[in-house]
């Protein structure tokens, strides 16, 4: 009768100790496995929405530092433009699958119509500059916005590397503005390039000169579509943002450039005064570019912005979709904290709870164990039959618990979210950011609806493991009572 | 000699002095015999068996297992393969059945045992004198007598050749007495053990082959 044989001939033998032990485990196994549950669950749900955040990053300007700024600090507040060469050198990280910096401009058309609305069909008319269209450059050749699924690309094809590098007249347009204007892959579109001048005094506008910017079509995209509820409280913003969208005009960014810069030059010859300021401060119109980083994946968005925010100029920062995150599920996090504090304080109660339990059996038990002793029995096989014994309880306890608590935990989150829910209407204020377009808008409801308590393997073996492991170690304390046993003063 | 004592010194600290209990003690003894330790109540007999059985260790003096120092020999490897002890209160444990007691040994012991540890083991019980449905039930419901005659099997379920007693019949009225006393002196002229108990009964002092008496710290042969 090995050491294994007696150990559960114990357990089956002295069945109230078993079972007082087997009680106490369960207990405390259903508040280390509930809690376990709960972080498992804001886990999924910190995954789950950071995907559906996306990926996204940018460098932009820190809106939030520069409010906070005193006045002093306000007027020596020098902004500097991101250096393209930055912009480049962040594009190269590891984190980033691709990249773009862009440049936009508007312009107007004298030949095409832009797309108003759904069922909007009057066009009224006027004199003053028109800008319908949004000219969108391009420098990553397969169109950022695209592969992130923004739009997609329905007819022709994106754009090649060389005319991006050529800045070739090529164009990308929705689908739309080709069926309104009976344009077909290959055919031209034409956009004017006005330069009005601007009186002071008069506050009138007037055109000075302009240029046609024709452009072949070579693909035809379509916004990926959003459903939106009717009579949703976002409709009006969305049917905005959606006609902005489909006058969008994807073009090589050197052709937003080279428009750019001509409009301000032939601009600058009609205003001396601001010529002058000009021709002082060497400002140039074409050194502001807005990047947009694609992430490998949304877990990457922290080690990217800790690697890229020492390489910033001051007043920058680095914005992820991820961000958004941090101030909508506050009620999982808290909640996430909630259980970390509870299964730490768990863990802590266990060790002691089953230290002293086992450590009272053992004294109880002081005799038999001395028994082994002055048998000969190597005292590591002593500690070995009451580990065995206890591990052998626990995993019936533990396994037990693995499902209560999970069936705890589902009926707690439910009351603490619904608690929390009611607690948390209000976000910050809220700062207009380049990632806007690139980030879906998710919801509390969306974060109440992907937070589930599950009983998968990654929850049951971490279980198991903190389990075992917390009983393993309250175990362990009591067993160095048996190393000091002495087997004469016990037995003579 | 199985077994021999040599210079053998133990004592308690008491304060500032050191109280010997037991000093330079010699003693030898042969396989085939039966011996018996006599002494007055706190003469310091259990305190040379403690010694003489590894559970405890002298504070100088070797204790020689056939001619090998037990401390060599290893005090724990010592006490599964070479000598059975029997304590006055029995020390079985009480959860376990008569036979299950009597296994424990065998499973720490290194010494050969026969394949079919049940049988030898009931065999060994039904020798003693406990048949096989007390050897069934658990040791804490048979009689102290019948509990002695466990514990004397256990000693011997490992094969040892050295019996070592510690007053085994100090709970036990007289008939039970002569009863184990038979026992251990067909294990020593029979079955040539060497069998050690300690004891301050004169009548089984009588009946053993050899007596020492215990004396300030000292054993001198008796009679
Ligand atoms: N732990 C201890 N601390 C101090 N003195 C002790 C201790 N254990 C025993 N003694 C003393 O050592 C002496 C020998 O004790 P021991 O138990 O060997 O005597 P004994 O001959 O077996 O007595 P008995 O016949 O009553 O069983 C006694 O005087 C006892 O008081
Ligand atoms: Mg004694």
């Amino acid at each position: 009768m090995n050491f294994i044989k007696r150990g559960f001939l114990s357990v089956s033998r002295k069945k109230t100790k078993s079972l007082i032990l087997l009680a106490v485990i369960f207990i405390l196994g259903n508040v280390i496995s509930g809690s376990i549950s709960i972080q498992q669950a804001t886990d999924n749900v910190e995954t789950s929405i950071k995907e559906r955040l996306g990926a996204a990053a940018t460098v932009e300007l820190d809106y939030e530092k520069i409010d906070q700024m005193s006045e002093e600090e306000h007027m020596n507040l020098e902004i500097s433009n991101l250096d393209l060469e930055l912009i480049k050198q962040i594009g190269e990280l590891s984190y980033v699958k691709y990249y773009d910096y862009s440049f936009s401009t508007w312009l107007g058309s004298d030949t095409a119509n832009s797309y108003l609305g759904e069922g909007v069909e009057e066009r009224y008319e006027y004199d003053g500059p028109s800008y319908d269209f949004q000219l969108k450059g391009v420098n990553y050749a397969p169109v950022l916005d695209f592969e992130e699924g923004i739009g997609n690309l329905l007819e022709g094809r994106a754009f090649e590397d060389q005319e991006v590098e050529n800045g070739s007249s090529v164009a990308i347009i929705s689908k739309k503005l080709a069926e309104i204007n009976d344009l077909q892959i290959g055919d031209n579109i034409t956009f004017t390039n006005s330069v009005y001048s601007y009186d002071y005094t008069t506050g009138e506008e007037k055109l000075e000169t302009s240029r046609d910017v024709i452009l072949e079509v070579i693909g035809l995209f379509n916004p990926t579509s959003v459903s939106v509820e009717e009579g949703d409280r976002d409709q009006g913003m969305f049917d905005y943002m959606n006609m902005e969208y489909q006058n969008t005009v994807y073009v090589p960014n050197e052709v937003v450039i080279s428009e750019v810069t001509y409009q301000f030059e032939e601009y600058l010859k009609y205003d001396e005064e601001y010529a002058a300021i000009v021709e002082e401060e060497g400002i140039s119109m074409t050194d502001y570019y807005i990047p947009i980083f694609v992430l490998n994946s949304p877990e990457d968005s922290r080690s990217f912005a800790e690697e890229v925010q020492p390489l910033l100029p001051e007043i920058y920062k680095v914005s992820s979709s991820g961000d958004q995150y941090d101030s909508i599920a506050a009620p999982v996090e808290s909640m996430s904290k909630l259980a970390g504090y509870v299964l730490l304080i768990a863990v802590v109660a266990t060790v002691l709870i089953i230290g002293l339990v086992v450590l009272l059996f053992l004294r109880d038990r002081k005799h038999e164990l001395g028994i082994y002793l002055s048998l000969g029995e190597r005292r590591a096989r002593v500690v070995g039959q009451i580990l065995l014994e206890v591990m052998v309880v626990a995993l019936i306890g533990i396994t037990l618990s693995l499902f209560t608590g999970n069936l705890l935990a589902q009926g707690i989150s439910e009351t603490l979210l619904n608690a929390e829910n009611t607690q948390n209407q209000y976000h910050d204020m809220i700062y207009y950011s380049e990632l806007d377009a690139y980030q879906t808008n998710v919801t509390m409801d969306d974060v109440m609806a992907s937070y589930e308590v599950k009983l998968d393997f990654s929850y049951i073996l971490i279980f198991y493991i903190v389990g075992l492991l917390t009983i393993l170690v309250s175990t362990i304390i009591p067993l160095i009572y048996i190393v000091r046993l002495n087997p004469k003063k016990i037995m003579m | 000699m199985i077994l021999e004592a040599k210079e053998l010194n133990y004592f308690y600290q008491d304060g500032d002095s050191r109280r010997y209990v037991l000093k330079d003690t010699n003693v030898g003894f042969e396989k085939g015999k039966f011996y018996t330790i006599l002494g007055q109540s706190g003469s310091g007999k259990t305190t040379l068996l403690s010694l003489l059985s590894a559970l405890d260790s002298p504070h100088s003096g070797n204790v020689l297992f056939n001619e090998q120092d037990i401390k060599k020999i290893g005090y724990e490897k010592y006490r599964r393969n070479n000598v059975g002890i029997i304590f006055q209160s029995y020390n079985l444990i009480p959860a376990f059945t008569a036979v299950e007691n009597v296994l424990v040994p065998m499973a720490i012991t290194e010494n050969e045992i026969p394949e079919d540890q049940k049988t030898v083991a009931y065999n060994l019980l039904d020798y003693i004198g406990i048949v096989k449905s007390k050897a069934d039930r658990p040791v804490n419901k048979l009689s102290g007598g019948e509990q002695q005659r466990v514990a004397i099997a256990r000693a011997l379920a490992t094969n040892v050749e050295l019996i070592l007693a510690d007053e085994p019949t100090g709970n036990l009225d007289e008939e039970m007495e002569q009863e184990i006393i038979d026992i251990f002196k067909k294990l020593a002229h029979e079955h040539d053990k060497c069998v050690v108990v300690v004891t301050h009964s004169n009548e089984i002092a009588q009946q053993s082959d050899q007596t020492f008496m215990l004396q300030k710290g000292k054993l001198s042969a008796y009679e």
